[in-house]
């Protein structure tokens, strides 16, 4: 009897559910077009070829040299040559190109004879993103061009070939990135985006789950018809959770099978720790719902935290980064355990010992929205005796 | 001579239904201050710094010391002394304790001193990129230096004096020169980006339940039956999520300037051109989409969901340049995209009208557009469509006080 009833209540939830044209749209396209979108936005994956121009105003054999170096360059694409620097600052300006180099004039008589002579490097900082790729690549190169010149001065000088090399490169450094060894933009942020809209859709679906029945008119009846209210929600839900986690599945298909990001931990991890994250995020929609007169109230509360949620979670602009207590205020959201969690498991896989305090807190988070929210509905909507 | 009577009546009822819901109200005047203050404070740092760094010293000599003093001495790091060995540094990186290292060989001094190849290796951690550029930078920056004083100790091993080891080393300087925003400051690279999103979602949220929320309470109706042309109606209800947006627009921008450091700089009166139309275009398009929709539930689903996506395609942070020209093109009409550029081009380069004028003539375009159709709404009395059995997507949604 027990069970068929549950059954009853599951088969109407998934009824309601495909019913509700706006709420099946989101669940089945918005995070896959989410997934594509940011697929498709960052399918360039590095930021490589970075606009160059040149202003050679010395047009020497030493000064081509640079030009040669700097066409060379991984990161650099020299992409015109202007004629006098207020050209170039025009470029700039248009956003045409993102780096100059100025080489001045009698740059290779200065260098012939060993006189003090300066390359003016300027970059475009507008774009933050460009401007450190491209700051990188210029201190590389120059790095590369001092010691050339430097070690043919001391040779000029007299000094060993050997020596003068010695003096420059007797110390290499290299460098590696860890987790992401191509420091491939698509790998840090097409995953996080795509479960950013996901998540956004599935508040937005949690967010029904107590006023999409006691904002009806058919709450009256189920309040007389005797139902358990734990029975009637805890069903309703274990209808919402199936879904949220039906809908992230191509997702991660997509993603992980497809466009092969990163994923370092196994796949069954990654699911129960996508599982916990529904949970409490289902929970905390399940208590927006509770504290809410209607549904649109209740999907703006919900959508109020949900939207700014990915910012604040330190996924992109590192937590550290940000002021000390508000270093601590954003681990109550259920997001900021989850995007942390996101970051470890597909990069690093720090193991249960690490990742366990993120299951218990999401766990946590999840008992503590359905006390709330259950409370809620017992204080106003409970029928009274007598 | 235009009868500006019922234009103040409409304006002035729907400033009571805005005062008389107070989630509105708050929408309107508190979640744009809340966002704005809770981005600021995220960005207040503006530049990301003490990069927590371990660094593993295999050699501990002299020389390898010199190498952890040049880490030591940069702000740009901070040096984590938990970390001494390699297990150590794998294990930081991977628990998040560090998120930079380098190594330092057993055999660095006495290849040194054997005139024979070493290395210094650096690493960082790619997982987050905002890091690992950040730090890969700030290793160019730490290594130039070393590497520099390294080559000056070996002529001066060499017998050369001082000012024979600064001809040769300064035969050829770099002047690295970076315009616009020479301090690498996050908050004025990405803030106002963020800003303007808020403007639009919130802006775009007021005035999208507008007609819905009549609809529901069979207000339109009356509307639509009285004697009042459609403009009439358009610009009544829009005059107050206008003037309020406006006012945000304002008053964000002078938190930005104020309190997060944001540069903006630029031509006051193109700042406020860009604001007006950018104000217009979203007062339109949400009234558009109000008088479309069949309930608020509805609105506020769909217009709480494109903030992201049209932040992130915008080509505001991930350049445009590196962004397929479909989604370009796609992102073009969108208005956000134009805004952004324009008002990023102005007010952090500092350039003139001829320099964003292409993006004010789009705006403007989009702005006539936008409200020919806002103003010219069918005020047909249509019923609402038989669907059948469907939830949420009629009139009605769930409400405790229907």
């Amino acid at each position: 009897m027990m069970i068929r009833q549950c059954l009853a209540i599951m088969q109407r939830e998934l009824f309601y559910m495909w019913r509700d044209k706006s709420l099946r749209t989101i669940l089945l396209v918005g995070p896959l077009l989410g997934l594509l979108l940011m697929a498709g936005v960052y399918s360039s994956q590095r930021i490589e070829n970075i606009s160059t121009a040149i202003v050679d105003l010395d047009k020497s054999s030493a000064s081509s040299q640079v030009i040669t170096d700097l066409k060379n360059s991984q990161n650099l694409q020299v992409v015109a040559h202007f004629d006098t620097f207020s050209q170039l600052e025009e470029s700039i300006k248009r956003g045409e190109v993102i780096v100059g180099v100025v080489i001045p004039e009698n740059y290779g008589k200065d260098i012939a004879l060993q006189r003090q002579t300066k390359v003016a490097v300027l970059i475009d900082g507008m774009n933050i993103i460009y401007a450190t790729n491209a700051s990188s690549a210029v201190l590389t190169v120059t790095r590369t061009l001092g010691a050339q010149v430097g070690i043919q001065t001391l040779i000029a000088k007299g000094i060993q070939p050997n020596q003068a090399q010695e003096a420059y490169q007797s110390i290499a450094f290299p460098e590696e990135a860890w987790f992401n060894p191509t420091a491939n933009y698509a790998y840090f942020l097409v995953l996080a985006f795509a479960l950013n809209v996901w998540q956004q859709c599935c508040t937005l679906a949690s967010c029904m789950t107590i006023i999409g029945e006691n904002g009806r008119r058919s709450w009256y009846q189920i309040r007389t018809s005797g139902i358990s209210l734990f029975k009637l929600f805890f069903c309703k839900s274990l209808v919402h959770i199936g879904i949220l986690l039906l809908t992230v599945l191509p997702v991660y298909f997509l993603a992980f099978v497809v466009f092969k990001l990163p994923l370092a931990c196994g796949w069954s991890s990654f699911l129960l720790f996508t599982l916990i994250f529904i949970l409490a995020l289902h929970g905390l929609g399940t208590m927006m719902s509770s504290l809410s007169p209607n549904a649109v109230n209740a999907s703006r509360y919900g959508m109020i935290i949900a939207l700014p949620s990915f910012l604040l979670s330190g996924f992109t602009w590192p937590l550290q980064a940000m002021p000390q207590w508000l270093q601590h205020v954003v681990w109550i959201l259920p997001q900021t355990w989850f995007f942390q969690g996101v970051s470890f498991l597909t990069f690093k896989n720090p193991g249960w010992g690490f990742m366990s305090h993120y299951f218990w807190a999401l766990g946590l988070m999840a008992v503590l929205f359905y006390s709330v929210a259950a409370l809620r509905l017992m204080v106003r909507d409970f029928p009274h005796k007598g | 001579m235009i009868d500006v009577k019922q234009i103040l009546n409409i304006a002035h009822y729907e400033i009571m239904r805005i005062f008389r819901e107070r989630v509105l109200l708050a929408i309107l005047f508190i979640v744009p201050l809340l966002y704005a203050s809770m981005f600021g404070l995220v960005y207040v740092s503006a530049i990301l710094q003490h990069v927590p760094l371990g660094i593993v010293d295999l050699d501990h000599s002299q020389e390898s010391r010199a190498v952890v003093s040049a880490f030591e001495n940069t702000p740009n790091f901070k040096v984590i002394t938990q970390v001494s060995t390699y297990a150590d540094l794998e294990a930081g990186m991977k628990n998040g304790l560090v998120r930079a290292g380098v190594v330092i060989p057993a055999d660095y001094s006495q290849k040194l001193a054997q005139h024979q190849l070493t290395q210094i290796s650096t690493v960082y951690d790619g997982s987050n990129l905002i890091y690992g550029f950040n730090t890969r930078k700030y290793f160019q920056q730490v290594l130039n230096t070393f590497s520099a004083e390294h080559t000056a100790a070996y002529l001066s091993g060499l017998g050369m004096t001082k000012q024979e080891i600064v001809n040769v080393m300064d035969t050829v300087s770099y002047s690295l020169e970076v315009w616009y925003n020479p301090t690498f400051s996050y908050a004025t690279f990405i803030y106002m980006g963020l800003v303007l999103m808020i403007l639009q979602q919130i802006g775009l949220l007021g005035i999208g339940l507008t007609v819905t929320r009549e609809k529901e309470e069979n207000s339109w109706l009356q509307f639509l039956g009285a004697a009042v042309p459609q403009w009439k109606i358009f610009i009544g209800k829009a005059l107050p999520y206008f003037i309020a947006n406006f006012f945000n627009f304002g008053f964000l921008m002078w938190i930005a300037a104020r309190f997060v450091n944001v540069k903006i700089e630029g031509s006051v009166g193109l700042i406020l051109l860009l604001g007006l139309l950018f104000d217009l275009i979203i007062v339109s398009v949400g009234f558009t989409v109000s008088v479309y929709s069949p309930n608020s539930l509805l609105v506020t689903r769909y217009l709480m969901l494109i903030s992201v996506p049209i932040f992130v395609a915008s080509g505001y942070s991930w350049p445009s340049t590196h962004i397929p020209a479909v989604i370009n093109t796609l992102l073009r009409t969108m208005p956000y995209t134009w805004m952004a550029e324009g008002f990023r081009l102005l007010t952090v380069k500092n350039l003139g009208f001829d320099f964003i004028a292409d993006k004010i003539m789009v705006l403007i375009l989009m702005a006539a557009a936008t409200t020919f159709f806002a103003l010219t709404f069918p005020k047909r009395r249509k019923p609402p469509a038989q669907i059948g059995l469907a939830v949420n997507s009629a009139l009605d949604y769930p409400n405790k006080n229907f």
